[in-house]
Protein backbone atom coordinates (compact mmCIF):
# COMPACT_ATOMS: atom_id res chain seq x y z
CA UNK A 1 0.00 0.00 0.00
CA UNK A 2 1.40 3.42 -0.96
CA UNK A 3 1.58 5.52 1.84
CA UNK A 4 -1.40 8.20 1.83
CA UNK A 5 -0.72 12.20 1.82
CA UNK A 6 -1.65 14.43 4.58
CA UNK A 7 -5.29 15.28 2.62
CA UNK A 8 -6.43 11.75 2.28
CA UNK A 9 -5.43 11.15 5.67
CA UNK A 10 -7.45 14.10 6.57
CA UNK A 11 -10.50 12.99 4.18
CA UNK A 12 -10.23 9.65 6.06
CA UNK A 13 -10.19 11.49 9.58
CA UNK A 14 -12.70 13.78 8.13
CA UNK A 15 -15.19 10.73 8.09
CA UNK A 16 -14.85 8.70 10.70
CA UNK A 17 -14.77 11.61 13.19
CA UNK A 18 -18.25 12.86 11.29
CA UNK A 19 -20.27 10.12 12.55
CA UNK A 20 -18.42 8.46 15.57
CA UNK A 21 -20.02 6.05 17.65
CA UNK A 22 -23.17 7.23 16.20
CA UNK A 23 -22.58 10.90 17.61
CA UNK A 24 -23.31 13.50 14.94
CA UNK A 25 -21.06 16.15 14.41
CA UNK A 26 -21.84 18.31 11.85
CA UNK A 27 -19.42 21.48 11.77
CA UNK A 28 -15.96 21.43 9.54
CA UNK A 29 -13.59 19.08 10.75
CA UNK A 30 -9.97 20.45 9.47
CA UNK A 31 -6.73 20.26 10.89
CA UNK A 32 -7.16 23.13 13.53
CA UNK A 33 -10.32 21.06 15.15
CA UNK A 34 -9.49 20.53 18.95
CA UNK A 35 -9.95 16.35 19.62
CA UNK A 36 -11.72 17.11 22.77
CA UNK A 37 -13.11 21.02 23.06
CA UNK A 38 -14.12 21.01 19.82
CA UNK A 39 -15.44 17.51 18.70
CA UNK A 40 -16.26 16.62 22.27
CA UNK A 41 -14.52 13.28 22.83
CA UNK A 42 -12.85 12.13 25.20
CA UNK A 43 -9.88 10.02 26.10
CA UNK A 44 -11.62 7.00 25.98
CA UNK A 45 -12.95 7.97 22.48
CA UNK A 46 -9.11 8.32 21.48
CA UNK A 47 -8.76 4.73 22.58
CA UNK A 48 -11.31 3.47 20.33
CA UNK A 49 -10.83 5.72 17.48
CA UNK A 50 -6.82 4.39 17.71
CA UNK A 51 -8.54 1.29 17.38
CA UNK A 52 -10.36 2.57 14.09
CA UNK A 53 -7.63 3.64 12.18
CA UNK A 54 -5.58 0.64 12.98
CA UNK A 55 -7.82 -1.62 11.36
CA UNK A 56 -8.76 1.12 8.67
CA UNK A 57 -5.01 1.06 7.63
CA UNK A 58 -4.52 -2.36 8.71
CA UNK A 59 -1.48 -2.34 10.73
CA UNK A 60 -0.43 -1.52 13.75
CA UNK A 61 0.16 2.22 14.61
CA UNK A 62 2.04 3.54 18.25
CA UNK A 63 -1.12 4.89 19.37
CA UNK A 64 -0.07 4.19 22.83
CA UNK A 65 3.13 6.73 22.22
CA UNK A 66 0.65 9.63 21.80
CA UNK A 67 -2.21 8.58 24.33
CA UNK A 68 1.04 8.77 27.00
CA UNK A 69 1.92 12.49 25.04
CA UNK A 70 -1.41 13.28 25.77
CA UNK A 71 -1.13 12.52 29.56
CA UNK A 72 1.43 15.17 30.17
CA UNK A 73 -0.31 17.53 28.49
CA UNK A 74 -1.84 20.18 30.68
CA UNK A 75 -4.80 20.92 28.50
CA UNK A 76 -5.41 16.87 27.20
CA UNK A 77 -6.28 18.19 23.97
CA UNK A 78 -5.00 17.34 20.15
CA UNK A 79 -5.60 18.86 16.89
CA UNK A 80 -7.21 16.60 13.96
CA UNK A 81 -3.70 18.28 12.38
CA UNK A 82 -1.62 16.60 15.03
CA UNK A 83 -3.33 13.47 14.65
CA UNK A 84 -2.53 13.83 10.41
CA UNK A 85 0.56 14.16 11.15
CA UNK A 86 1.42 11.34 13.61
CA UNK A 87 -0.16 9.31 11.02
CA UNK A 88 1.68 10.16 7.93
CA UNK A 89 4.57 9.75 9.68
CA UNK A 90 3.45 5.82 11.09
CA UNK A 91 2.14 4.95 8.03
CA UNK B 1 -13.85 -2.46 20.13
CA UNK B 2 -13.74 -5.87 21.81
CA UNK B 3 -16.57 -6.46 24.13
CA UNK B 4 -17.45 -9.18 26.52
CA UNK B 5 -20.31 -10.04 28.14
CA UNK B 6 -20.54 -11.08 32.29
CA UNK B 7 -23.31 -10.96 34.67
CA UNK B 8 -26.14 -10.28 31.17
CA UNK B 9 -23.80 -7.01 30.43
CA UNK B 10 -21.47 -5.95 27.56
CA UNK B 11 -18.06 -4.85 28.76
CA UNK B 12 -15.99 -2.86 27.27
CA UNK B 13 -11.94 -4.20 27.22
CA UNK B 14 -8.59 -3.74 26.12
CA UNK B 15 -5.90 -6.75 25.80
CA UNK B 16 -2.17 -6.50 24.89
CA UNK B 17 0.94 -8.20 25.59
CA UNK B 18 1.48 -11.93 26.35
CA UNK B 19 2.75 -13.24 29.29
CA UNK B 20 1.35 -13.91 33.13
CA UNK B 21 -2.10 -11.88 33.47
CA UNK B 22 -2.42 -8.31 34.96
CA UNK B 23 -5.79 -7.09 35.21
CA UNK B 24 -6.21 -3.16 35.54
CA UNK B 25 -9.78 -1.52 37.19
CA UNK B 26 -10.06 2.18 37.09
CA UNK B 27 -11.86 4.32 39.93
CA UNK B 28 -15.24 5.77 39.90
CA UNK B 29 -16.26 8.14 37.28
CA UNK B 30 -12.96 7.51 35.29
CA UNK B 31 -12.86 4.67 32.54
CA UNK B 32 -9.74 2.18 30.68
CA UNK B 33 -7.94 5.35 29.16
CA UNK B 34 -6.40 6.20 32.08
CA UNK B 35 -4.17 3.16 31.69
CA UNK B 36 -3.35 4.16 28.40
CA UNK B 37 -2.55 7.90 29.32
CA UNK B 38 -0.05 6.28 32.21
CA UNK B 39 1.86 3.86 29.56
CA UNK B 40 0.76 0.98 32.06
CA UNK B 41 -1.14 -0.70 29.44
CA UNK B 42 2.22 0.11 27.04
CA UNK B 43 4.93 -0.99 29.39
CA UNK B 44 3.60 -3.77 31.20
CA UNK B 45 2.35 -5.45 27.91
CA UNK B 46 6.35 -6.36 27.26
CA UNK B 47 5.99 -8.81 30.18
CA UNK B 48 2.76 -9.60 30.62
CA UNK B 49 -1.23 -10.23 29.09
CA UNK B 50 -2.77 -7.21 30.37
CA UNK B 51 -6.61 -6.89 30.45
CA UNK B 52 -8.26 -3.16 31.02
CA UNK B 53 -12.02 -2.87 30.69
CA UNK B 54 -14.61 -0.53 31.76
CA UNK B 55 -16.63 -1.08 35.05
CA UNK B 56 -20.15 -0.69 34.80
CA UNK B 57 -21.41 2.19 33.84
CA UNK B 58 -18.42 3.63 33.22
CA UNK B 59 -16.70 4.25 29.38
CA UNK B 60 -18.20 2.26 26.71
CA UNK B 61 -19.60 -0.44 29.12
CA UNK B 62 -23.50 -1.38 29.74
CA UNK B 63 -25.13 1.02 32.21
CA UNK B 64 -27.59 -0.78 34.56
CA UNK B 65 -29.72 1.40 37.04
CA UNK B 66 -27.74 -0.09 39.97
CA UNK B 67 -25.98 -2.56 41.16
CA UNK B 68 -23.11 -0.60 42.31
CA UNK B 69 -21.77 -1.77 46.01
CA UNK B 70 -17.74 -2.94 45.50
CA UNK B 71 -19.17 -6.62 45.77
CA UNK B 72 -20.94 -6.05 42.36
CA UNK B 73 -18.11 -4.79 41.06
CA UNK B 74 -15.89 -7.16 41.98
CA UNK B 75 -18.70 -10.21 40.98
CA UNK B 76 -17.99 -8.02 37.00
CA UNK B 77 -13.94 -8.60 37.42
CA UNK B 78 -14.30 -12.28 38.31
CA UNK B 79 -17.02 -12.96 35.22
CA UNK B 80 -15.07 -10.79 33.08
CA UNK B 81 -11.90 -13.21 33.98
CA UNK B 82 -14.15 -15.98 33.70
CA UNK B 83 -15.16 -14.83 29.72
CA UNK B 84 -11.72 -14.22 29.07
CA UNK B 85 -9.92 -17.12 30.08
CA UNK B 86 -8.05 -15.87 32.65
CA UNK B 87 -7.17 -18.64 35.59
CA UNK B 88 -5.19 -16.30 37.43
CA UNK B 89 -4.35 -12.89 37.51
CA UNK B 90 -2.58 -9.96 39.30
CA UNK B 91 -4.71 -7.37 39.79
CA UNK B 92 -4.18 -3.61 40.17
CA UNK B 93 -7.19 -0.88 40.99
CA UNK B 94 -6.97 2.56 40.98
CA UNK B 95 -9.02 4.53 43.64
CA UNK B 96 -12.30 2.80 44.40
CA UNK B 97 -10.90 -0.18 41.18
CA UNK B 98 -8.41 -0.92 44.42
CA UNK B 99 -11.49 -1.40 46.42
CA UNK B 100 -13.09 -4.23 43.69
CA UNK B 101 -9.90 -5.77 43.56
CA UNK B 102 -9.63 -6.74 47.05
CA UNK B 103 -13.08 -7.43 47.02
CA UNK B 104 -12.42 -9.65 44.89
CA UNK B 105 -9.70 -11.16 46.38
CA UNK B 106 -11.71 -12.05 49.19
CA UNK B 107 -14.34 -13.52 47.26
CA UNK B 108 -12.15 -15.59 44.94
CA UNK B 109 -8.80 -15.29 46.57
CA UNK B 110 -7.76 -18.88 44.08
CA UNK B 111 -7.90 -16.46 41.18
CA UNK B 112 -5.41 -14.17 42.23
CA UNK B 113 -1.91 -13.86 42.27
CA UNK B 114 -0.95 -10.34 43.74
CA UNK B 115 -2.76 -7.37 44.51
CA UNK B 116 -2.00 -3.50 43.79
CA UNK B 117 -3.89 -1.45 45.96
CA UNK B 118 -3.12 2.39 44.50
CA UNK B 119 -4.81 4.83 46.46
CA UNK B 120 -7.92 3.57 47.88
CA UNK B 121 -10.05 4.70 50.73
CA UNK B 122 -12.14 2.23 52.29
CA UNK B 123 -15.35 2.41 53.41
CA UNK B 124 -14.90 0.19 56.19
CA UNK B 125 -11.76 1.99 57.18
CA UNK B 126 -13.18 5.92 56.96
CA UNK B 127 -12.63 6.08 60.60
CA UNK B 128 -9.05 5.80 60.19
CA UNK B 129 -8.88 9.48 57.95
CA UNK B 130 -9.27 12.74 58.51
CA UNK B 131 -11.09 14.44 56.44
CA UNK B 132 -9.81 18.03 56.45
CA UNK B 133 -6.47 16.58 55.13
CA UNK B 134 -7.78 16.04 51.49
CA UNK B 135 -7.13 18.47 49.67
CA UNK B 136 -8.46 16.77 46.37
CA UNK B 137 -11.95 17.02 48.26
CA UNK B 138 -11.38 20.91 48.74
CA UNK B 139 -10.03 21.41 45.59
CA UNK B 140 -12.89 19.82 43.95
CA UNK B 141 -15.36 21.25 46.03
CA UNK B 142 -13.68 24.79 45.16
CA UNK B 143 -13.67 23.96 41.53
CA UNK B 144 -17.68 23.18 41.92
CA UNK B 145 -18.08 26.22 43.26
CA UNK B 146 -16.96 27.90 40.52
CA UNK B 147 -19.34 25.90 38.36
CA UNK B 148 -22.00 26.87 40.24
CA UNK B 149 -22.27 23.74 42.40
CA UNK B 150 -22.21 23.73 46.02
CA UNK B 151 -20.81 20.67 47.94
CA UNK B 152 -21.31 20.14 51.72
CA UNK B 153 -17.68 20.32 53.61
CA UNK B 154 -19.25 18.01 56.29
CA UNK B 155 -19.77 14.97 54.19
CA UNK B 156 -16.83 12.73 53.09
CA UNK B 157 -16.04 12.37 49.63
CA UNK B 158 -19.84 11.82 48.93
CA UNK B 159 -20.67 11.13 45.07
CA UNK B 160 -24.49 10.12 46.05
CA UNK B 161 -24.62 14.16 46.77
CA UNK B 162 -22.25 15.11 44.08
CA UNK B 163 -24.81 12.96 41.74
CA UNK B 164 -27.86 14.46 43.31
CA UNK B 165 -26.26 18.05 42.84
CA UNK B 166 -25.86 17.60 39.45
CA UNK B 167 -28.91 16.18 38.28
CA UNK B 168 -30.92 19.25 39.77
CA UNK B 169 -28.79 22.00 38.44
CA UNK B 170 -31.10 24.55 35.95
CA UNK B 171 -30.30 26.30 32.91
CA UNK B 172 -27.80 28.24 33.80
CA UNK B 173 -25.58 27.06 36.01
CA UNK B 174 -25.54 23.52 34.04
CA UNK B 175 -24.15 25.91 31.37
CA UNK B 176 -21.47 26.87 33.38
CA UNK B 177 -21.11 23.19 34.86
CA UNK B 178 -20.57 21.68 31.27
CA UNK B 179 -18.46 24.63 30.68
CA UNK B 180 -16.34 23.68 33.60
CA UNK B 181 -16.01 20.01 33.23
CA UNK B 182 -16.29 19.57 29.28
CA UNK B 183 -19.42 18.05 27.53
CA UNK B 184 -18.12 14.39 27.62
CA UNK B 185 -17.59 14.47 31.25
CA UNK B 186 -20.83 15.76 32.12
CA UNK B 187 -22.70 13.70 30.32
CA UNK B 188 -20.61 10.60 31.72
CA UNK B 189 -21.58 12.39 35.40
CA UNK B 190 -25.22 12.78 34.56
CA UNK B 191 -25.31 9.27 33.09
CA UNK B 192 -23.64 7.20 36.31
CA UNK B 193 -25.72 9.93 38.67
CA UNK B 194 -28.95 8.26 37.24
CA UNK B 195 -27.86 4.94 38.77
CA UNK B 196 -27.44 3.96 41.88
CA UNK B 197 -23.18 4.31 41.42
CA UNK B 198 -22.86 7.57 44.11
CA UNK B 199 -24.59 5.66 47.13
CA UNK B 200 -23.57 2.06 46.53
CA UNK B 201 -20.16 3.11 46.73
CA UNK B 202 -20.30 4.03 50.01
CA UNK B 203 -21.40 0.84 52.21
CA UNK B 204 -19.24 -2.29 53.06
CA UNK B 205 -20.92 -4.79 50.75
CA UNK B 206 -19.41 -7.23 52.90
CA UNK B 207 -15.66 -6.15 53.03
CA UNK B 208 -15.32 -5.33 56.47
CA UNK B 209 -12.20 -4.76 58.33
CA UNK B 210 -11.87 -8.30 59.42
CA UNK B 211 -12.23 -9.40 56.09
CA UNK B 212 -9.60 -6.78 54.58
CA UNK B 213 -6.89 -7.61 57.22
CA UNK B 214 -7.56 -11.71 56.50
CA UNK B 215 -6.39 -11.05 52.85
CA UNK B 216 -3.57 -13.65 52.49
CA UNK B 217 -2.06 -12.76 48.95
CA UNK B 218 1.00 -10.62 48.05
CA UNK B 219 -0.41 -6.92 48.34
CA UNK B 220 1.32 -3.67 47.21
CA UNK B 221 -0.19 -0.65 48.84
CA UNK B 222 1.28 2.02 46.16
CA UNK B 223 -0.04 5.62 47.51
CA UNK B 224 1.10 9.06 46.85
CA UNK B 225 3.75 10.91 49.03
CA UNK B 226 1.02 13.19 49.63
CA UNK B 227 -2.17 11.43 49.36
CA UNK B 228 -5.18 12.15 52.22
CA UNK B 229 -5.08 8.10 52.65
CA UNK B 230 -1.65 7.18 54.34
CA UNK B 231 -3.58 5.95 57.46
CA UNK B 232 -5.11 3.83 55.11
CA UNK B 233 -1.99 2.67 53.96
CA UNK B 234 -0.47 2.18 57.72
CA UNK B 235 -3.22 -0.24 58.64
CA UNK B 236 -2.88 -2.14 55.22
CA UNK B 237 1.07 -2.86 55.88
CA UNK B 238 0.11 -3.46 59.58
CA UNK B 239 -2.63 -5.81 59.47
CA UNK B 240 -2.30 -8.05 55.84
CA UNK B 241 -0.03 -11.24 56.29
CA UNK B 242 1.61 -10.21 53.02
CA UNK B 243 1.18 -6.57 52.36
CA UNK B 244 3.91 -3.99 52.03
CA UNK B 245 3.97 -0.22 51.41
CA UNK B 246 5.26 1.94 48.36
CA UNK B 247 5.05 5.43 48.31
CA UNK B 248 4.99 7.29 44.88
CA UNK B 249 6.91 11.02 45.32
CA UNK B 250 5.59 13.90 43.89
CA UNK B 251 1.86 12.44 44.08
CA UNK B 252 -1.35 12.74 45.63
CA UNK B 253 -4.25 10.90 45.28
CA UNK B 254 -3.85 10.40 41.74
CA UNK B 255 -0.75 9.08 40.66
CA UNK B 256 -0.95 7.59 37.55
CA UNK B 257 -1.69 11.15 36.70
CA UNK B 258 0.58 13.12 38.35
CA UNK B 259 3.25 10.96 38.56
CA UNK B 260 3.12 8.39 35.99
CA UNK B 261 6.78 6.95 35.73
CA UNK B 262 7.17 6.70 39.20
CA UNK B 263 3.71 4.89 39.84
CA UNK B 264 4.46 2.45 37.19
CA UNK B 265 8.53 1.63 38.03
CA UNK B 266 6.92 0.87 41.53
CA UNK B 267 4.59 -1.41 39.60
CA UNK B 268 6.75 -3.14 37.78
CA UNK B 269 9.24 -3.78 40.55
CA UNK B 270 6.31 -5.19 42.33
CA UNK B 271 4.82 -7.43 39.78
CA UNK B 272 8.16 -8.51 38.58
CA UNK B 273 9.25 -9.77 42.00
CA UNK B 274 5.91 -9.91 44.63
CA UNK B 275 6.83 -10.94 47.89
CA UNK B 276 6.51 -14.45 48.81
CA UNK B 277 6.36 -15.68 51.92
CA UNK B 278 3.57 -16.09 54.26
CA UNK B 279 3.41 -14.60 57.19
CA UNK B 280 7.31 -13.47 56.95
CA UNK B 281 6.13 -9.84 57.68
CA UNK B 282 3.79 -8.75 60.17
CA UNK B 283 4.13 -5.31 61.71
CA UNK B 284 2.95 -3.88 64.94
CA UNK B 285 0.85 -0.84 65.04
Amino acid sequence: MSTPSGAEILTDLTNLLGNFQGREYSGAIGPETRFFADLGLASIDAVVLGEMLQSHYGRDLPFGDLMAELGRRADRDLLVGELVEFLRRHL
Amino acid sequence: MPFSSANGMRFHYQQTGSGPDVVLVHGLTGDLSIWFLCRAMQELGGSHRVTAYDLRGHGYSDVPPDGYTSADHAGDLVALMDQLGIDRASVVGHSYGGVIALHAAVLAPGRFEAVVLSDPYFPALRHLEDVSRWGHWRDFRQEAHEAGVELSDEHWYDLGLFFDQVLHLDGERLLRFRQAVGLPALNRLLRLGRTTCGDDSKVEAGLTVERIARVDLPVLALYGESSPFLATAAFLEAHLPRCRTAIVPDAKHRAPEENPEGFLRLLQEFLARPPRPAGARRLAT
